[in-house]
């Protein structure tokens, strides 16, 4: 919404993503990569057109079910991290497998792995004030990954990092299976099976 | 998990959670104090009553309370010796006094006052009636024809210990009887109305002035309130012609209203507290949460509930409640025994003639039911300040700065 008059952030726009591809989401501020993003992520209401997660209608579906699959299906990463500050590292990715009704050996177990992915096992006990941005945002894909989604969606997960820690960011996600992510960057998009590019909220282009 | 985490966002902003708790600190410290002080007057009270003229209740025959009688002599209880003796064999029951009420005119000289003549076992009584206040001379106890006289009474008579006072009693045959009695003491209770018009005498003399050898009424003593209950009960199933009335419906005026009054108070001074508490708490988290509308949105996008999410957030009002109780009774308490010794002098309440001392009594219910009161207003307080946002969309969560 603008003032009174509604605006469609997304117009027009039809694709199928399939797995274990790495989609890059790019365009311009206000063309919508984010709130594509967010309704892929099912953290926006679909207003109209259609949305299918799988073999399922979001459209249709109601919050109990959108929470289960937004804890179970799909890892979120964010620009910011959102990382609990009051935890460590550790125990924001336990935080979130302990909401999936895991035993206790498998959350340890998927915990150990994930931080080993990520190269931050030795700094597992430690706050997010204690760890570099990059560190932070290796936590944040730790956190993300342990859940095992079938989906990880970032939002410019590199935008806060450096080009050597980007780099190494991506890498890691390179591996990870099906990853949709928004970014501004030539070299986040070098890593991209498919390339979304974005104007006005239409899709200007597939690379 | 979810509380630990609840637990440590209470020191991320110190200074915050030190302000909140000092609030709930000295609302319940306060509310503390105050529930002890009136736990404490209501003690005062009940022993009071209990303890100058009433016993823990009494026994009449049914009805009689109730009812006004052209010769109430003829209603009093006529089988004492069976009933005396089915109470002593009442394990609950520590002692009885029996008694016999009656009005009757005092003479001293040329000066006449009317009065209310109980009819006591002196030396059964002195003891337990022990909060009937001897200001002159000494208690009735065997004294043969001995009388205890009432402070205003004795005033109005103009009498002090020692001195003669003849007592005319209508008996039950309507014949005009008088006996002369020694004062042996002076008494007040501190109600005015109680001392300006009752005297006592031994309950054979009464009897004697009133030709009966009935009793009006049994006064009992228990072991403690709480046995009141069991022995009114067997009472009322072995003597169906008799009714056992409890001491606080005996002293309805007095006691219950009092009573009554004083728990409307508390319960204003309840309200005010719990609404400076409500306000701190939802001030507070209000704040704290405002801050955390990004973190609330990563843990909603992760696929917590509303209701997880609020579950976190009045844990946090909750334990700022709990830890504020907490530290608030225990200094109010320290402060209360170490500065004050746990009493407080009071002016004389209403119809009272006496300062009383009030002892601030506190009990375990009282800690609970204050722990309790401000936890369940930080529930609603974190109910209201987290509602708002644990709703909020996602998306516009996690894009708030």
């Amino acid at each position: 919404m603008l003032g009174k008059e509604k605006i469609p952030a997304i117009r027009n726009l039809n694709f199928e993503i399939p797995s274990s591809t790495l989609v890059a989401i790019s365009g311009p501020s206000g063309s919508g990569k984010s709130t594509l993003l967010n309704l892929l992520g099912l953290i926006e209401p679909v207003q109209e057109g259609s949305l299918m997660f799988q073999e399922e209608q979001i459209n249709r579906m109601n919050e109990t079910r959108k929470n289960e699959i937004r804890k179970n299906e799909i890892g979120f990463i964010f620009q910011q991290f959102h990382l609990m500050p009051v935890l460590t590292a550790e125990e924001n990715i336990r935080y979130f497998l302990s909401k999936q009704k895991r035993s206790k050996n498998e959350i340890d177990e998927r915990t150990d792995e994930a931080l080993q992915l990520v190269g931050l096992w030795e700094h597992r006990k430690k706050k997010p004030s204690e760890l570099s941005g990059g560190q932070k945002q290796r936590v944040a894909i730790a956190r993300a990954i342990a859940k095992k989604p079938q989906v990880l969606i970032a939002d410019e997960p590199t935008a806060s990092l450096d080009q050597k820690t980007g780099r190494e960011i991506m890498e890691i996600l390179a591996r990870m299976g099906s990853v949709i992510l928004t970014t501004h960057d030539p070299m986040v998009q070098s890593f991209a099976t498919i390339h979304y590019h974005l104007v006005d909220g239409q899709l200007a282009g597939i690379g | 998990m979810w509380l630990s985490i609840a637990y440590r966002n209470l020191f991320r902003n110190l200074r915050r959670t030190i302000a909140i708790l000092m609030t709930v600190g000295i609302g319940s410290g306060a509310l503390f104090a105050f529930s002890g002080f009136i736990n404490g007057i209501l003690n005062e009270y009940r022993e009071t009553t209990i303890h100058s003229h009433y016993g823990y209740g009494q026994i009449h025959t049914k009805g009689y309370r109730d009812t006004a009688f052209e010769d109430p002599t003829k209603h009093w209880v006529a089988d004492w010796p069976y009933l005396s003796l089915f109470l002593a064999n009442q394990k609950n029951v520590k002692e009885v006094f029996p008694r016999a009420s009656f009005s009757a005119l005092l003479k001293k000289g040329n000066t006449t006052v009317s009065g209310h003549g109980e009819g006591i076992e002196g030396e059964r009584e002195a003891d337990f009636f022990s909060s009937l206040n001897i200001e002159e001379g000494e208690t009735l106890r065997d004294q043969p024809r001995g009388i205890l006289l009432g402070k205003g009474l004795a005033a109005a008579l103009n009498v002090h210990p020692g001195d003669s006072v003849t007592v005319i009693a209508t008996s039950a045959r309507s014949i005009l009887n008088d006996q002369k009695f020694t004062v042996t003491g002076i008494f007040h209770t501190g109600n005015a109305n109680f001392d300006k018009g009752v005297f006592r005498i031994p309950l054979k003399e009464a009897q004697k002035l009133l030709k009966t050898n009935h009793i009006e009424s049994v006064s009992l003593g228990l072991y403690q309130l709480s046995d009141w209950e069991g022995i009114a009960k067997e009472i009322q199933e072995r003597f169906p012609n008799l009714e056992a009335t409890a001491f606080d419906e005996l002293d309805k005026i007095y006691y219950k209203h009092s009573v009554d009054w004083l728990n409307a108070q508390f319960g204003v001074v309840l309200c005010i507290i719990l609404g400076i508490v409500l306000l701190g708490i939802f001030n507070s988290v209000s704040s704290s949460i405002l801050e955390r509308k990004q973190e609330i949105g990563n843990l909603r996008a992760n696929g917590e509930s509303v209701l997880e999410v609020m579950r976190l957030i009045i844990a946090e009002g909750t334990l700022l409640a709990f830890f504020g109780s907490v530290i608030g009774i225990t200094v109010s308490y320290v402060f209360l025994m170490g500065f004050i010794n746990g009493a407080l002098e009071m002016p004389p309440g209403p119809g009272q003639t006496r300062q009383f001392l009030v002892t601030f009594s506190f009990t375990w219910p009282i800690v609970l039911k204050t722990i309790a009161y401000n936890t369940f207003t930080a529930l609603i307080a974190s109910f209201l300040a987290g509602i708002k946002i644990a709703r909020m969309p996602i998306a516009k969560a996690l894009r708030s700065s």
